[in-house]
């Protein structure tokens, strides 16, 4: 909503600067967005009296006069021929600059010095043509600027509106705020119509059949109009709003729907068949070309205004091409009435129409104000179109709508909001809001609201306007008293937290890509047609085709940001990404949001330094950052399953991550297949983990065992074996001889090529032997170990090295 | 005899002042003082003495061993000292070039200030609550009294799964599904990722909120000043300037908007905020009684505020970022700062 200052004080005095009214304005609840004076620069052009006018010596077209502009008699050539000694004219003094950085400065015409210009319209901008110089009203006072005179000089607020705030849509409603907030009389005068017609009941009638959508029409007949543009004054007003101006019909229309907030709709009486107006749902399938040329099928929610024969108008959002206002226009029906706000919304919403009157509508129209603004738009048609406003006016009411009363308890407003108002204050405040006051019992009141104020409905409403113009500044700062809750976050909040830093402190950054999707991206992983990652939540509107669906895995996002990032020369990256994804159940209304872990590395194992290690990270890297996320959960027995694979990884490169029966996420090598889909030239390791699993199995505290008291021995062995044996199970092996001593055992070098036979390897393995109970003795330890080393050469196909 | 052994431990002790080295010192150690060592070699002699004569030479030979031997450790330790010396001299490294490091990660920006948000209220007794993100009408709109057909629902573009599903466009249905599930006293705090169909320099179609809400006996709107007073005083420095303005939430009545003094400006008007000298942080306001009819808690005896924020805006505000979309394009070059 944009309002200008000077515009507010024709209905309420305000003494305080714009800046200041604009701090009111927003502790209002009526946010003042943006500010800015109009009018500036001109304040050299002032008005002054024609003192005497003589012809000018030396010319035939031109005059000489003497001018007074409140200081001093100067003479002026001027060219024009409309005006006379005694006139208020606008006077361009040395030094002003007009429009088109044309400067005013001391000449000579024709022989005759010349101190200023008398000024048109035209060329002070304020119309499009003129003929002649602007003679000015009789009254205007003398040496004043002339922007200040004509009441331009102004400040424009653009005003942020709260959707509840309908009553707020004109100037009239804002001037209403500031009136009640200064505690200030608002002027309401009612416009005065000078009623020279014949009556408007033998000319026109109106005819409702759905008065539950329009629950009152009324109307008023203006005949002998003159169309023709407006005055400046109304094309200034209309343009500081940010309103184009028309023709001067169209545009007091839109005056007093500023002004008074009220839409308006005036149709050429002539074109309306007859001369009727018929309020009533459209039938499926019928037709209207709106005046901005578009047709629009309409259904039986649509209400229309007809005529005799045709549909006229969509009620309360726009005028029909077929009786819109011509320049040949003469008489005038002005429509002023009441749609129901949902089937506005509902209607314009459909048909993306949204006009400052559906706007109005939708948010709920005063249904008192209806005859004041077809009167102020009448008189104002009557005064600046020539025409004669018929005698009457058609109003059509049948259950005329009462004001709501409210009870509010000055008890509950000091409890909501924490104050000690006493009851009169609160009775004041609701007065000069304009509410009716009775008081029921001490500290009780009922409060009747006007019609205007439709977002006021409940006590809260009324708790909350005496908070509003009390001030909310002016309510105290304290501290709630309340029981002490103490709880720690819950479990999964703790170990999302306490994984998140373990990556950060393991060299990953943390990413946030969007939760949407598309499908491409699960084409780019390769995955089968039939993987249930392929059932995702569907967008109706999404904001782009590739943000169609809800991601149901993250590693697709976190590929395309590596790939942007090595697009970008960052060739190391360990990132990762700690999100939800949306998985549909069957039978369920909401999808479950499982939270995922997805991680990626490239590159270098380590920063790139002089003395760092400069090898590239392997399958190895991001299989450790799984253990150590098993590790960091306490969780035992989890298992990598070089089996179950997913079409995304190297085959021979990857594995799923079980925990008992269950996969709970996969890592791997990136499928090169996938790679060049995603754009990427070198290998990445990923792991995607459900870390709702993860979470279930932790265990807060693992049973700790003392250090022990006596020392270690350690034994190692290089076994030969074929390069498919997995070395997990050589350790199972190891383990499976149970003996009580072996603490220990760990992998320590691996080893194929040159001095071994193709497909065989030799892995060297440390055991680590102690007692609980004394020291062991070298040969204790060594026919453990034999007997060990034995079991393994019988039971797998190893050999010693 | 004293002669040639005053001669002796002469000649000896100037070998040592001269012997370089430890390795030289060993060896005059050796020939003097070693089983076939000169001065060793005196002490044999004593048995060739008369027996009357034998102490007193057997005391100048002992003076003499002991001078040598004295002078001897002397000379070793200066020649230690100085090797260590000379070692340490040439073991100097450029102590300028760069240590060995291991790869440093960072929090993404959004989440040190979600974490940042959640400590400070559950310092006053807030817990974190969650909520899906895939809501159904009901929690994100109905219940938080947004009418159907009513243009309160503008104010939130929306992405929608269908008539009645939809991605939630604020963190504002957790406050409905924690009030379901519990009976009052409540204090939660709900960060969380939120939608809206919005895309542009300051607004993306994802983003994230943090929630809070307050229910019990006797919270008032002049509580609710207090708590956000204190939370932004802890956030963006005590003493930073709170102003409350009126606005309008459907499922808050009074509503607030809360603005904070300008942090770039301090409050003298800048273009951050648009010459205003505050900026718009945070809304919230007394939960509508409807809300609480939605979750039958009883309003006449319960009351309480809620409040929510948008974790972009307030990361973009205390990191000086201009351009929102910095937050979700993850170029580990900004990544990497926080």
């Amino acid at each position: 909503m944009i309002v200008t200052y000077n515009w507010l004080k024709e209905f309420v005095d305000i003494d305080c600067a714009p800046r200041e009214l604009a701090d009111t304005l927003t502790m209002l609840g009526l946010e003042v967005e943006g500010m800015h004076p109009l009018g500036g620069g001109m304040d050299d052009v002032v008005v002054a009296l024609v003192e005497e006018r003589a012809q000018h010596p030396n010319a035939d077209k031109l005059s000489l006069c003497r001018v007074n502009n409140g200081r001093e008699i100067l003479s002026v050539v001027c060219g024009a021929q409309n005006f006379k000694a005694g006139d208020k004219v606008a006077l361009a003094q040395i030094g002003a600059t007009l429009p088109g950085d044309f400067k005013i400065k001391r000449s000579k015409i024709r022989g005759e010095e010349s101190f200023g210009m008398l000024c048109s319209e035209k060329e002070l901008a304020l119309a499009e043509e003129s003929s002649g110089i602007m003679v000015l009203p009789a009254e205007f006072p003398l040496g004043v600027p002339l922007f200040d005179a004509l009441g331009l000089k102004d400040t424009v607020f653009e005003i942020g509106l709260t959707p509840n705030r309908a009553d707020c849509l004109s100037v009239l409603g804002i001037a209403r705020e500031v009136a009640a907030k200064l505690d200030r009389p608002l002027r309401q005068a009612a416009a005065i119509v000078e009623e020279k017609g014949e009556d408007i009941a033998g000319r026109a009638s109106v005819t409702i059949d759905a008065p539950n959508l329009c629950p009152r029409y009324t109307a008023r007949l203006v005949t002998g109009c003159t169309i023709a543009p407006s005055p400046a004054w109304l094309v200034n007003r209309l343009n500081a709003v940010g309103m184009r101006a028309i023709n001067n019909v169209v545009d007091i229309t839109n005056y007093v729907l500023m002004e008074l907030g009220h839409p308006l709709h005036a149709f050429d009486y002539d074109l309306l068949a007859g001369r009727k107006i018929v309020v009533r749902r459209a039938q499926e399938g019928e037709k209207l070309t709106t005046l901005d040329g578009q047709e629009h099928a309409l259904q039986t929610s649509d209400l229309t205004i007809c005529d005799g024969e045709k549909i006229v108008a969509l009620a309360g959002i726009m005028g029909g091409g077929n009786s819109e206002i011509r320049d040949c226009t003469v008489n005038i029906l002005l429509e002023s009435a009441w749609f129901n706000p949902t089937a506005v919304r509902k209607t314009s919403k459909r048909l993306g129409l949204h006009t400052e009157s559906s706007h109005r509508f939708e948010r709920g129209a005063d249904i008192d104000l209806l005859t004041r603004a077809l009167d102020r738009a009448a008189s104002l048609i009557a005064e600046l179109a020539g025409g004669t406003v018929a005698r009457g006016t058609i109003d059509v009411y049948p259950a005329p709508a009462t004001p709501r009363t409210i009870r509010l308890r000055t008890a509950r407003v000091n409890q909501v909001l924490g104050i000690d108002l006493a009851p009169a204050v609160v009775e004041a405040i609701c007065r000069r809001l304009s509410f009716a006051v009775s008081s029921v019992e001490p500290g009780v009141f009922d409060v009747t609201v006007p019609l205007y104020r439709v977002d006021l409905e409940r006590e809260i409403d009324l708790v909350e306007e005496v908070a509003r113009l009390h001030g909310f500044e002016n309510i105290p700062t304290t501290m709630p008293v309340a029981e002490v809750i103490s709880d720690l976050p819950t479990v999964s909040q703790r170990l999302e937290k306490g994984l998140r830093d373990m990556l950060v402190a393991q060299g990953f950054n943390e990413v946030i890509n969007f939760s949407f999707s598309h499908e491409g991206a699960l084409d780019q992983m390769l995955l089968p047609a039939d993987d249930p990652r392929r059932r995702t939540v569907k967008l109706l509107n999404p904001l782009a085709e590739e943000h169609a669906q809800m991601r149901t895995m993250l590693l697709p996002g976190l590929l395309e940001t590596a790939a942007k990032n090595l697009r970008y020369r960052n060739s190391d990256l360990r990132l990762f990404e700690m999100r939800r994804v949306y998985l549909p159940v069957e039978g369920e209304e909401l999808p479950v949001e499982p939270l995922h872990l997805a991680c990626l590395i490239t590159g270098r194992r380590a920063p790139e330094g002089w003395n760092q290690d400069s090898q590239q990270a392997d399958f190895f890297d991001i299989k450790g950052v799984v253990e150590n996320i098993l590790a960091e959960f306490k969780i035992t027995g989890a298992g990598f399953d070089p089996e179950q694979r997913e079409s995304y990884y190297h085959p021979g490169k990857s594995c799923a991550i079980t925990l008992g029966t269950t996969v709970a996420g996969s890592l791997g090598e990136i499928h090169p297949d996938v790679q060049d889909r995603f754009g990427i030239e070198q290998p990445v390791y990923c792991l995607e983990l459900d870390l709702a699993q993860i979470m279930r199995r932790h265990r807060a505290v693992a049973p700790i065992v003392p250090p022990p008291r006596f020392p270690d021995i350690t034994r190692d062995v290089a076994l030969l074996m074929d390069d498919a044996l997995p070395s997990a199970e050589v350790i199972a092996a190891i383990r499976r001889t149970k003996a009580k001593e072996l603490a220990d055992v760990e992998i320590f070098d691996l080893y194929k090529g040159e001095h071994l036979t193709e497909g065989k390897k030799s892995l060297a393995v440390r055991l680590r032997y102690r007692s609980a109970e004394r020291t062991l003795t070298d040969e204790e330890v060594n026919r453990l170990h034999q007997r060990i080393v034995d079991s393994l050469v019988s039971s797998l196909n190893v050999s010693l090295r | 005899m004293k002669e040639s052994l005053d001669a002796l431990l002469g000649t000896g002790l100037a070998e040592l002042e001269d012997a370089q080295g430890e390795a030289e010192l060993q060896e005059l150690r050796v020939r003097y003082l070693g089983k076939k060592g000169e001065i060793t070699a005196r002490m044999k002699m004593l048995g060739g003495l008369p027996p009357e004569e034998r102490p007193a030479a057997g005391q100048l030979i002992n003076t003499a061993k002991a001078q040598f031997e004295a002078r001897f450790e002397e000379v070793l330790d200066r020649a230690r000292s100085r090797e260590k010396a000379r070692r340490l001299q040439s073991e100097r490294i450029d102590v300028s070039l760069p240590g060995r490091r291991s790869a440093l990660g960072a929090r993404h920006p959004l989440t040190i200030i979600t974490d940042e948000i959640c400590a400070i209220f559950a310092g006053l007794g807030f817990q974190v609550a969650e909520g899906p993100e895939i809501e159904t009408d009901y929690y994100n709109f109905e219940a938080l009294n947004f009418p159907h057909d009513h243009p309160a629902r503008d104010m939130q573009d929306t992405f929608f799964v269908d008539g009645s599903r939809l991605l939630r466009t604020h963190t504002s249905p957790v406050q409905v599904r924690t009030m379901l599930a519990q009976e009052p006293p409540v204090r939660i705090i709900a960060p969380g990722t939120v939608y809206r169909c919005d895309s542009d320099a300051t607004h993306s179609p994802m983003f994230h909120q943090v929630e809070g809400l307050m229910v019990d006996r006797k919270i008032t709107f002049s509580d609710l000043k207090g708590v956000l007073t204190s939370f932004i005083n802890q956030l963006f420095g005590t003493g930073t300037g709170v102003r409350l303005r009126p606005s309008f939430f459907p499922f808050t009545e009074p509503s607030a908007e809360v603005d904070i003094a300008c942090v770039i400006c301090s409050g003298k008007g800048c273009r951050v905020c648009k010459q205003t000298g505050w900026l718009e942080i945070l809304g919230a306001g007394m939960v509508d009684p409807e809300v609480f009819r939605h979750v039958h808690y009883d309003p006449e005896a319960v009351t309480g505020f809620a409040f929510g924020m948008g974790i972009e805006r307030i990361t973009m505000l205390k990191y000086g970022i201009s351009d929102m979309r910095l937050l979700f394009e993850n170029d580990v070059r900004f990544l990497r700062q926080f």
